[in-house]
């Protein structure tokens, strides 16, 4: 018993003085965290490593860690290494709010790359505006930077790939379209945006389907849109369920043309699709196209090299438009910060007033009112043949 | 009509994966008591590991050979590991310890295999249209496939002496350890099935469904509810429930909103606890959850 007092005595002993080394440690991170110009630069990234959104977040996991890689060999960021904090958010609202809160709170990074896809980018915005933290999501939506203080994105708005799918209706003569849509936050809005840019046209979305991002059976949504029979059908959603709804469309053997989303960017939607995709059209960012640009293309350097880079760091690995979007997401926070340092308002100014920035995803532009900086040139029109994308409307 | 039909197919391939599922929750579930709440990851870790193999470059046949093997070795480890050690076995102990089971299979699906969803090439591809509803070769096989199981499943129980013997342990336990049936070894045997069942079911599902790591909890849970509308104890009745909740899951999407799919099963879990809690076809009047 006298033995067990001693040492549980000096337990607390230990444990104490612990707790103290634990607390003098954190609040010298604290005064870093606050914009210090020393140690290395802290940045948390917000992913969708695991869950529906895993095409996504790992490819993004592995250029983000590809581009800090890059930036630390040469010196780093102002004179600084950079230090990543990577978070899984399991593809959910609630994870990615936790994780940027940790990061916010426990990690305090000097700013928040993610997340992935656009409903768990929604859910940390708040979070990033309240505590007054830049942020540079990779997902799709415009909700995600309107109106915001200090939430900026790398991936194209859904508004400028529906822009392009409207031109294209308009040159072919489509008057009405049928929508089998995403129900998490990267298919929010998109009837909306259609119905809105196509009314000069006379385009009207006559019938909307929604599949869960990780629904596994599309046949009930074919099957509405082909009674439906618009002119032309658009998909929009992200491998593996926008390739399997690609899959259950030509198994019904439904005629009209159909229309993909940038969400298909990548290998794993041609996988997986396989021949239902041939004849689809889709607006993509151009590292899908990128060996079928013309040597005048001022994206065509960036992309070489990032896809050069990408497939010697992993076994030859092409890399996929998201795996773009977290790249220029590192490249802009790095400009960023080695042009303004740590002080989270400096970076927020000079992030907004970011200008011709060439990118992986497009030449970044960003302005007060529009923290994407992308227009509808940062995609080009694509069809699949023979199971590649291939560039279709004029080339650039 | 037209499309009705077509629900109504789709329906009833994804039915037979349910059915499947909620075969093996019975055949556990009889002999001892014992809810396993792997199965549905046994159906995952099917095709995970079908998949696996025939990227390594084994034939389909050989792959789901291989996918057999090793998800009834994991099924009887579990077996053995887990639920045989426990000395007095309970439903709920049992749920506790095998949602456990289920957590670290899925871990070591998601370190082994990546997050990535994949799916198998089907057995024979194409597809066959009849007065305009459309029917994948696949789905062909699937209920082709479960019917021939769903015979055999019930032919074991019914007519030979060790499915006769499984049943005893069922139904009179301390009766049938008294004329020498071995309650550990009939445990295991439920195991080998539920993992054979599962194993099949995987690659059955695998090319039209496709495989995650984290795919065996819908299929469990819906497997599951297949499996209660028989009381937990009917093989027919699970085979029934299955169908009847992928036809209405589908009818539902069609008709409703597609959004309210992975509700039906829980709706139709709640009616049949309150109305019949021993299950559609429960022999048994009080409830065995």
């Amino acid at each position: 018993m006298k033995l067990r007092t001693r040492w549980s005595g000096l337990a607390t002993a230990l444990a104490l003085s612990v707790l103290v080394a634990g607390c003098s440690e954190s609040k010298s991170t604290n005064n870093a965290g606050g914009g210090a110009s020393t140690g290395p630069v802290k940045m948390g990234a917000v992913l969708d490593i695991t869950g529906a959104g895993a095409s996504l977040g790992v490819t993004e996991r592995k250029s983000i860690e590809l581009a800090v890689k890059q930036l630390n060999e040469k010196g780093g960021v102002g004179g600084r290494q950079l230090q990543l904090i990577t978070e899984d958010n399991q593809s959910t609202e609630d994870g990615a709010a936790k994780a940027i809160n940790k990061l916010v709170s426990q990690d305090q990074v000097d700013i928040v790359l993610g997340a992935s896809r656009t409903g768990p980018s929604l859910a940390m915005r708040p979070i990033a505006e309240s505590s007054k933290m830049p942020m540079i999501s990779l997902a799709a939506s415009k909700a995600i930077i309107d109106g915001s203080q200090w939430v900026f994105k790398t991936a194209q708005n859904d508004a400028v790939v529906i822009a392009q799918m409207i031109d294209l209706a308009k040159q072919r003569g489509w008057k009405t379209i049928g929508l089998a849509r995403d129900a998490s936050g990267f298919g929010e809005g998109v009837a909306e945006g259609m119905t809105d840019q196509g009314k000069s046209g006379g385009i009207s979305v006559i019938r909307i389907e929604k599949f869960a991002p990780d629904a596994t059976d599309f046949t009930a949504q074919m099957v509405n849109l082909r009674s439906a029979n618009a002119d032309a059908n658009v998909i929009w959603g992200i491998p593996p369920a926008a390739a399997l709804a690609q899959r259950a469309y030509r198994q019904l053997g439904i005629a009209s043309p159909v229309l993909q989303s940038h969400g298909i960017g990548n290998q794993a939607f041609l996988d997986t699709a396989g021949a239902s995709a041939d004849g689809l059209l889709a607006p993509l960012g151009r590292i899908n196209v990128a060996d079928q640009l013309p040597a005048d293309n001022p994206q065509k350097k960036v992309l070489t090299d990032f896809i050069d880079n990408y497939r010697k760091a992993y076994g030859g690995e092409q890399p996929s438009a998201f795996a773009g979007y977290g790249y220029d997401a590192v490249n802009l926070a790095a400009e960023a910060i080695g042009k303004a340092g740590t002080n989270k308002q400096a970076v927020r100014d000079y992030l907004e007033g970011v200008k011709n920035h060439v990118g992986v995803s497009g030449v970044f532009t960003m302005s007060p009112q529009d923290h994407s900086g992308l227009t509808k040139d940062a995609v080009v029109m694509t069809t699949v043949a023979n199971g590649k994308f291939t560039l279709m409307s004029k080339p650039g | 009509m037209t499309d009705f039909l077509q629900l109504v197919v789709a329906g009833l391939s994804q039915g037979a994966v349910y059915a499947l599922v909620a075969i093996g929750f019975v055949a556990i579930f009889t002999v001892g008591g014992v809810i396993n709440l792997a199965q549905g990851e046994f159906v995952a870790l099917g095709g995970l590991v079908a998949i696996w193999a025939v990227g390594s470059g084994l034939p389909m046949l050989a792959a789901a050979a291989v996918a057999v093997v090793i998800v009834v070795g994991v099924a009887v480890g579990v077996e053995r590991l887990v639920v045989r050690p426990v000395r007095s076995m309970t439903t709920l102990t049992s749920i506790i310890l095998t949602l456990g089971v289920s957590t670290a299979l899925k871990a070591a699906m998601l370190l082994i295999w990546g997050p990535d969803s994949k799916g198998l090439a089907p057995i024979t591809g194409g597809q066959y249209t009849v007065a305009g509803v459309t029917v994948r070769g696949q789905e062909l096989w699937i209920l082709a496939i479960v019917a021939v199981a769903s015979v055999a499943v019930y032919w074991f129980y019914d007519r030979t002496v060790t499915g006769k013997a499984l049943r005893a342990c069922a139904e009179q336990p301390v009766a049938a350890r008294l004329v020498g049936i071995s309650p550990g070894a009939a445990s295991m045997l439920s195991f080998t099935l539920a993992g054979l069942l599962g194993a099949i079911a995987g690659v059955l599902a695998s090319p039209l469904y496709f495989t995650s790591w984290d795919s065996g909890l819908v299929l469990g849970l819906k497997g599951f509810v297949a499996a209660t509308l028989g009381g937990l104890v009917s093989v027919p009745g699970a085979i029934f429930g299955g169908l009847l909740l992928g036809v209405l899951e589908n009818l539902l999407a069609g008709y409703g909103d597609s959004g309210l799919r992975d509700a039906v099963a829980f709706v139709v879990l709640i009616v049949v606890l309150i109305v019949r809690p021993g299950g559609v076809f429960g022999r048994h009047a009080e409830a065995r959850v």
